[in-house]
């Protein structure tokens, strides 16, 4: 690849902030065009190096990048709160089976042993780092849940 | 922008959907743009890096589905193909281009009234 094409795929890639794994779909799909274009213009004659810049001048929109960020914000924002709500239902549910109604941890260890207490806590643990590419949303509330979720649970006396 | 641009910008969501209509295969982003410009003998030549940011919004909108084509190892292609819904918007913005274009050519007296 040219250092035009590298350029002008980094200067896109800098205009995004989508998940990762969409900002990388967008950045092949452009680099496939450039790669196009530019065997397009060899067969013609032209050599590689002179064919990648071409390519990446014919491309020709600075913000391009800008435009497509717009396109897909919302989808990224959408993810992002599906993905920071799925770790808080998680922690209400373990909240909900490790103490009792009346908000106390009594009893709590007798729940280790219970299936459902570790199918939601592996789901509050795992899910949201594999399933959501936008896990940066996720991370804070995850982590906020999983800390208080500690903390009451080393401290049986403790009330939620 | 000229105000020729602009006129097109209006209808290329129109030509694409027209396009992708007319194909068996789907196809990708610089297909379009070689073929809309063949077609056209060089009127849709627009730049190129504008395409991405219309066939995405098309396909966030449903009026084309794209999938990759080729394996991650080598170079892939996200190819584009019309849906039902990119049919029917085609159909009314063809009916709708219809009503403009004759009545702007009666207005500017290039085109008889049928009326």
């Amino acid at each position: 690849m040219s250092d035009d094409i590298e350029r002008l795929l980094a200067s896109i890639g800098s205009q995004l902030d989508l998940d990762a794994e969409l900002e990388r779909e967008v950045i092949d799909e452009i680099r496939g065009h450039l790669e196009d274009a530019a065997a397009d213009a060899e067969v013609h004659g032209v050599t590689r190096q002179d064919a990648l810049a071409e390519a990446a001048a014919r491309f020709g929109v600075t913000d391009v990048g800008l435009q497509l960020h717009s396109v897909h914000e919302g989808q990224a924002t959408a993810d992002g709160v599906v993905a920071a709500s799925l770790p808080v239902v998680c922690a209400l549910v373990l909240r909900w089976l490790v103490f009792s109604p009346g908000g106390t941890a009594v009893n709590w260890r007798e729940l280790l042993i219970r299936p459902a207490f570790w199918v939601v806590a592996g789901a509050a643990l795992l899910v949201p780092m594999l399933r959501f590419t936008n896990r940066r949303y996720a991370l804070v509330s995850w982590t906020f849940f999983w800390v208080l979720s500690v903390i009451f649970a080393l401290g049986p006396a403790l009330r939620w | 922008m000229t105000k020729i641009d602009q006129m097109r910008k209006g209808t290329t969501t129109m030509v694409i959907l027209k396009l992708l209509s007319q194909v068996e295969e789907p196809l990708h982003g610089y297909e379009i743009i070689r073929q809309l410009d063949a077609a056209s003998q060089g009127y849709f030549r627009f730049r190129e890096g504008l395409i991405y940011p219309r066939l995405h919004q098309m396909e966030k909108d449903g009026f084309v589905e794209s999938h990759w084509q080729g394996e991650p190892a080598t170079r892939r292609r996200k190819v584009y193909r019309i849906t039902e819904r990119g049919l029917e918007q085609l159909s009314a913005d063809v009916e709708n281009w219809n009503d403009l274009s004759q009545t702007v050519n009666r207005l500017l007296g290039l085109e008889e009234s049928t009326a």
